[in-house]
């Protein structure tokens, strides 16, 4: 029996309609771009703070900054006596933005497609080089309103899959669409130590061991330099040479500006400053849980550093009679001092969230690096213009200067301490009210993985026929 | 205790271990190994080497004397198969051939085993990649120097080596999924070549085939160029570069090996394809073989007594040792364990039972031995004067069984001190106790909401999973 | 015409596997009397009938002249697998770790294989008997493995070999998972000490009701119940609760140990610490207790990574010091015959020499109950002697000849002969 489906024909419209109203990110009205933050302690980072000065905002960016700022009559006001400014800070290694696969959020059991097992460095396994943050980024990531609450306004996110993870992208936390996040990329590679094993990830493929890790990026790092002298030979001289294959992987690499590289322990940090140069490309390290045991290596090598947030702590329940190593002891003791120390010997670095998503973790994480000794300049500086100076866009984020992207974190109190709260956050020149109770926590679960390393010391059930008694 | 002892300076001011200097041994029984025994003698060490040895060495006045009176001396302890002081897995098992990854990248001198080892003795070990698959990793010859960095462990001079692996645990991923016995290879997801002894052969025979190959592209490439051609470059493979130094003689062989029918073929491959073996290892059925085996060269570095865990080593017998010596192989016991690797001295007692050797002959199983197989002869191995000062100092002669030591030095350093560890231990509990008590204080107080509560413990990070392809 | 002369000897004089022996021109080391340098030791019937520094030959004995050696009682390793492990890497060789959480009924000497070849690979170091144990100390999750019998090394039958069949029953002692960190980030699931610990007092309760059980059936036994039925399970723990049959516990933890020993006195039961890897503050406890302590192996590495280096060579010693009485056991199959050489370790490093001869003769036969029996040359015993060319606990020394029950064994191997037979190879 026909029926006149009045109904189908109206359901697409009426949907649409719908979907402009209760979709998440919205259309939002367009509210005026002009705000002034008035006698405030303006901290710019780049320069001497202003006890008492006026940061005006325009069309995104920071039209002027100073002690005695002319108000234009159609600016927005904030008063800001009792406030603080600073300049947003940036993570230095992030996924933020980068929201979770739509299956694992979901929990349906969509088909994920997988790779063939690899045999070797040729089937490029567990190899996204090719793949940028900024094809992937989403303002819909919930981390982004975390992350906003704690003052962060911006990101270097990188995808987080693989040994060669992708090509990052530097993001601000705001927009409609993930292309407007997009300030600048690409900033670097990110490379991981990804260790499955034999039935592990990657289908029990090669390669499954720290040294199968090292010898790949090798591997791929020489693959690189053969492809393009190969390409430069094969165009001058075509002639006579059998044409280069085309590599997708080597292809995302050669764009990379620099290359990220993990190290946590005292003996893998000895490890990276002696391979990093192998690769004959600007190198930097993230991690260092125990670089306390080498700032002087460290100041020597020049190379830029990231310094983890996920401070090593102890387990919540713990089994009283299973007492932890001396070392691992010393390391929960003095990671924290790290930042202190690096900043003391003049050492450049910045911070990472290294899966800490949460306000007010956040928050902790950075009052505990100031409780052990980093001066909380040098903690906003390790936020903001050095992560700028990493990746080399200094000249438009990372401090309180005219003409850069209007990005800052305003401050009832002084960073990071206890009562301190985040009272606006400025992204793109866009204000956002972060929520008292978001500030406060408490942790919603775990926060996410680290990344980089696998675990040190693993010896998994070998085939040596060593007793290891 | 390690902990302590981790920064070269931290080491002379906190454990007060003299640096290289000039340091008299005096009236001990000196075990040269390879010039007999001097009784009642002297060992003077100056600038990292031996420099005298005899009755009443004269020593300078800034010696530091150490009274030998009823102990022994012998040579540093070298051990050929180790897979101590190694960063994450030993094995690259997931391809037949791994040869392209190197023990070398991976060196972990803040293993604890290092000093527990030194403590019984061992001052030099050929560090090793497992024996998962037929070609393995790049392997390497380190000395025990506890508290330096992964480079500075490296033995300078030695040559560097290959691991391959023949009979059950190189085939074992190759088995058909119901799996045989305890070590099911059930848990690849699919079956890794190859599952038999002959096409661990075959293996061999294939990536050396190729490293030729590859060798002779890279030799058409440089004579096209120096032609003024243009060529492009071959891409350079990680995985044959060793390969072709193994045939050109600058790499040595190192094979794991149980059955004679395997290290029968394994030789003859190797003369096929025109390379040597440096040592078999393990070669527990080497004494079937032994003619071949001396007159391939080859050393044999095997096990004391091990047997019956697998069935490739069920004809394995503890005079092995003696019966391979005896047909002309240079021998060497090993450990290929953190824990037997702290006491060779007693497995080389063994070869006395078992077997009838000598003292000298015992005791040149884990000294000059070994020293040869690695080409380090002419370094280390013995008590000579030239040699490097690598020295360990027992209480009782190193054959019984009730001796242990109480001194090693490693190019002159004095590494291990028993009374100073002893002295040390009070301590080091009471800053352990300390610190433990500071932490469980801090946990008490502002650890407020959630804390990084389920990082289980710097040691552990995420064991990813890449089959989700997403963020882990 | 000289091998005609010695066949005819052969047959007139007492055969060599007759079970008298005179023992001439040795030293004597009873182990627990003073030594007798220059004597003998006469077997009759398989027992030790006198000891003394001349013994004329009597009662058939075949007389042995020992040429000036060492003659000390053949050693006893009281923890293996051997007979019911044979290649361990072939699960069809295996037998250890039945089904289950409870099994005191089974009988690891029903299962020992007497052509096993590690019988004659290990008396050739000098060991003439040991305990079988039906578990390995491994997983499974069982908690009573089965009883183990001590067993000789030499027999045609298993039923000839057991000395003292169901000498011990055998317990894995629960204990808490502990080393969280790299166990459980394998392991994927992030398991919390709370869930171990509730998991481990819950096995602990199991094994109480299981134990109430068995009394409740004793007693319905012995008051001859009309609905009474047999129980083979609960019939074989009968000489457990009744205190006759020591329970051997595996527990390697101070934690375990003290748990043990609190769970022995709860339960009423007698019982023996096997292979302890630390001894922490029980050493007083289980001195007070008279708990007994049949050590694993000496040379292993330490448990935790500051533990001193020579934690485990020590720790025989730390047990001695506190009074408790010690022998020392593999807990293995391939290297049961090297356990002299573990207890001479731990006199390296502490333990007294004659100690640590007690800890493998002696002590060993008492703390498995059979020291009416075994572990010394005295009068009554059984004639189990080894002969050597030096102290048994050293690797150089030779075991020249043994006598198990006064029968001289031979201490040719698959071992020896492969040696005779490669050897000869041209």
């Amino acid at each position: 029996m026909k029926q006149a489906s009045y109904a189908s024909i109206l359901t697409p419209p009426i949907l649409a309609l719908a979907a402009l109203f209760f979709s998440p990110v919205q259309m939002s009205a367009e509210v005026p771009s002009a705000v002034a933050i008035k006698d405030a302690h303006v901290v710019t980072v780049s320069g001497q703070d202003l006890p008492k000065g006026t940061v005006l905002l325009r069309d995104g960016l920071i039209q002027e900054v100073g002690a005695s700022v002319q108000i234009p009559p159609d600016a927005w006001v904030i008063e800001g006596a009792g406030l603080t400014v600073y300049p947003g800070f940036i993570d230095g290694l992030s996924n933020w933005g980068i929201p979770a696969p739509a299956s694992a959020r979901a929990g349906a059991a969509a088909p994920v497609p997988v790779e063939p097992r690899a045999h070797g460095p040729e089937d490029r396994p567990q190899t996204y080089a090719y793949e940028r943050a900024a094809d992937l980024v989403n303002p819909s990531d919930g981390r982004l309103e975390q992350a906003r609450a704690a003052g962060f306004t911006s990101a270097a996110t990188f995808p987080n899959r693989g040994i060669f993870e992708g090509q990052g992208a530097l993001i601000d936390f705001a927009g409609q669409r993930g292309r407007e996040m997009v300030v600048f990329e690409p900033v670097g590679q990110a490379v991981a130590f990804r260790s499955g094993g034999f039935g592990g990830g990657g289908r029990g493929g090669f390669p499954g061991s720290l040294m199968g890790n090292i010898s790949y990026v090798r591997q791929l790092y020489l693959d690189l330099g053969q492809y393009q002298q190969a390409k430069q030979i094969y165009n001058a001289h075509p002639n006579g040479n059998r044409h280069p294959e085309y590599d997708h992987a080597l292809e995302g690499l050669a764009e990379s500006p620099r290359v990220l590289l993990p190290a946590d322990r005292e003996q893998q940090i000895d490890r990276i400053l002696n391979f990093g140069p192998e690769l004959k490309m600007p190198f930097l390290i993230y991690g260092l849980h125990e670089a306390y045991l080498r700032v002087d290596e460290l100041r020597k090598a020049n190379v830029p550093l990231l310094v983890s947030l996920k401070w090593p702590e102890a387990p919540r329940e713990v089994n009283p009679t299973d007492i932890p190593s001396f070392r691992d002891l010393t390391m929960r003791d003095k990671a924290p001092a790290v930042p202190g120390m690096l900043a003391k010997a003049g050492v450049k670095f910045a911070f990472y969230s290294d899966g800490v998503d949460n306000a007010a973790e956040l928050k902790r994480a950075l009052k505990k690096a100031v409780d052990n000794g980093l001066s909380r300049a040098d903690a906003v500086r390790a936020l903001t213009l050095s992560v700028a100076e990493i990746y080399g866009v200094a000249d438009r984020v990372g401090s309180i200067d005219k003409g850069k992207i209007a990005n800052l974190v305003v401050t009832k109190g002084e960073a990071f301490d206890d009562k301190t709260t985040v009272e606006y956050v400025f992204v793109d020149g866009k204000k956002f009210v972060p929520s008292p109770e978001m500030q406060q926590g408490p942790a919603n679960g775990a926060g996410g993985a680290r990344r980089g390393n696998p675990p040190s010391g693993e010896r998994a059930e070998d085939e040596t026929d060593g007793r290891l008694n | 205790m390690r902990y302590l002892v981790l920064s070269l300076s931290l080491l002379a001011a906190t454990v007060g271990i003299d640096q290289a200097q000039t340091v008299l041994i005096r009236n001990t029984t000196v075990l040269t190994v390879t010039k007999g025994t001097v009784p009642n003698g002297d060992v003077l060490i100056e600038n990292g080497k031996v420099a005298a040895v005899g009755k009443n060495v004269s020593a300078p006045a800034n010696a530091t004397v150490v009274d030998g009176s009823g102990k022994f001396l012998m040579p540093g302890i070298i051990d050929c198969h180790s897979h101590t002081a190694v960063e994450g897995s030993v094995n690259e098992g997931t391809v037949s051939d791994s040869s392209m990854v190197d023990i070398k990248d991976v060196l972990d001198p803040t293993d604890i085993n290092i000093y527990r080892a030194l403590a019984g003795g061992l001052t030099v070990s050929n560090v090793l990649h497992g024996s998962a698959n037929a070609i393995g990793g790049q392997t390497t010859v380190i000395k025990l120097r506890w508290g330096k960095t992964a480079p500075e462990l490296l033995f300078e001079g030695a040559k560097p080596g290959i691991k391959f692996a023949l009979g059950e645990n190189p085939k074992r991923q190759g088995y058909p999924p119901q799996g045989q016995g305890l070590f099911n290879a059930g848990a690849a997801a699919e079956r890794r070549y190859p599952g038999t002894r002959m096409g661990v052969e075959e293996v061999i025979r294939q990536s050396f085939t190729e490293a030729k190959i590859y060798q002779a592209e890279w030799k058409t490439y440089k004579e096209r160029a120096a032609r003024g051609e243009h060529p492009i470059p071959p891409r350079k493979d990680l995985r044959l570069e060793p390969l072709v130094e193994v045939l050109e003689g600058q790499r040595y062989v190192h094979a794991h090996s149980y059955r004679s029918d395997e290290i029968l073929m394994l030789l003859r491959t190797a003369d096929e394809m025109g390379f040597k073996i440096r040592t078999l290892q393990h070669v527990l059925e080497g004494y079937k073989v032994a003619k071949e085996i001396a007159a391939h060269g080859a050393g044999a570095s095997t096990f004391s007594d091990w047997w019956s865990y697998k069935i490739e080593a069920y004809d394995a017998t503890p005079y092995n040792a003696a019966i391979m010596a005896r047909k002309g192989v240079v021998v060497s016991l090993n450990s290929d364990s953190d824990e037997l690797q702290r006491h060779l001295n007693l497995e080389a007692a063994k070869t006395m039972r078992y077997g009838g050797l000598n003292e000298t002959e015992a005791l040149a199983m884990v000294t000059i031995n070994p020293a040869k197989q690695l080409g380090i002869d002419d370094k280390v191995g013995s008590i000579e004067v030239g040699k490097s000062a690598d020295l360990v100092l027992f209480d009782k002669h190193p054959l019984s069984d009730f001796s242990k030591p109480l001194k090693v030095w490693i190019d002159g350093h004095q590494y291990f001190d028993r009374d100073k560890d002893l002295e040390m231990r009070p301590g080091f509990e009471q800053q352990k106790k300390a610190l433990q008590e500071k932490q469980a204080a801090e946990g008490r107080s502002g650890r407020g909401h959630g804390g990084a509560a389920v990082n289980p413990g710097p040691t552990a990070g995420p064991m990813v999973d890449l089959t989700g392809g997403g963020r882990s | 015409m000289k091998a005609l002369l010695l066949l005819l000897a052969a047959a007139v004089l007492p055969a060599a596997d007759s079970n008298s022996v005179l023992i001439r021109n040795v030293s004597v080391h009873p182990v627990t009397g003073p030594d007798i340098q220059n004597g003998s030791v006469l077997v009759l019937d398989g027992k030790v009938a006198e000891i003394g520094p001349k013994i004329a030959p009597r009662g058939g004995a075949r007389v042995v002249d020992g040429h000036g050696l060492q003659l000390y009682p053949g050693m006893i390793n009281a923890g293996t697998n051997i007979g019911l492990d044979e290649i361990q890497a072939l699960h069809d060789s295996v037998d250890l770790d039945e089904i289950g959480m409870f099994n005191p009924e089974l009988r690891a000497e029903v299962a020992f294989n007497p052509s096993s070849q590690h019988v004659e690979v290990v008396r050739a170091g000098g060991i003439t008997s040991l305990i079988s144990l039906p578990g390995s100390g491994g997983g499974g999750g069982s908690v009573i493995t089965g009883q183990a019998a001590l067993m000789h090394l030499d027999g045609w039958t298993w039923e000839e070999m057991a000395v003292k069949p169901s000498a011990v029953m055998e317990m894995l002692f629960p204990q808490i998972q502990s080393g969280g960190g790299r166990r459980q980030a394998a392991a994927g699931a992030q398991r919390s000490y709370r869930d171990d610990e509730n998991q481990y007092k819950e096995r602990l309760r199991q094994v109480s009701l299981f134990f109430e059980d068995a009394r409740r059936y004793e007693k319905a036994k012995t008051a001859g119940a009309p609905d009474f039925q047999r129980d083979i399970k609960l019939e074989a723990m009968l000489p457990v609760i009744d205190g006759k049959q020591a329970l051997f516990v595996r527990a390697s933890t101070e934690r375990a140990i003290k748990d043990a020993v609190a769970f022995a006195d709860k339960e009423k039961v007698k019982i023996v610490i096997a292979d302890p890897r630390e001894i922490g503050a029980t050493g007083p406890l289980l001195k007070a207790h008279q708990i007994a302590v049949v050590l694993g192996k000496t040379l292993a590495l330490p448990e935790h990574e500051d533990d001193p280096y020579d934690a485990p060579y020590t720790l025989p010693n730390e047990f001695f010091k506190a009074g408790v009485k010690i022998c020392f056991g593999t807990f293995d199959v391939e290297f049961a015959r090297n356990v002299p050489f573990e207890a001479a370790q731990a006199a390296a490093f502490g333990l007294p020499h004659d100690e640590a001869l007690k800890a493998l003769t002696i002590n060993s036969a008492e703390i498995l109950g059979a020291g009416d029996q075994l572990g010394s040359i005295e009068k009554g015993k059984l004639g189990d002697l080894i002969l050597t060319d030096g102290d048994p606990m050293e690797a150089k020394t030779n075991i020249k000849q043994m006598f198990i029950a006064g029968k001289e064994v031979s201490l040719e191997s698959r071992h020896t002969r492969e040696y005779e037979k490669w050897m000869k190879r041209p």
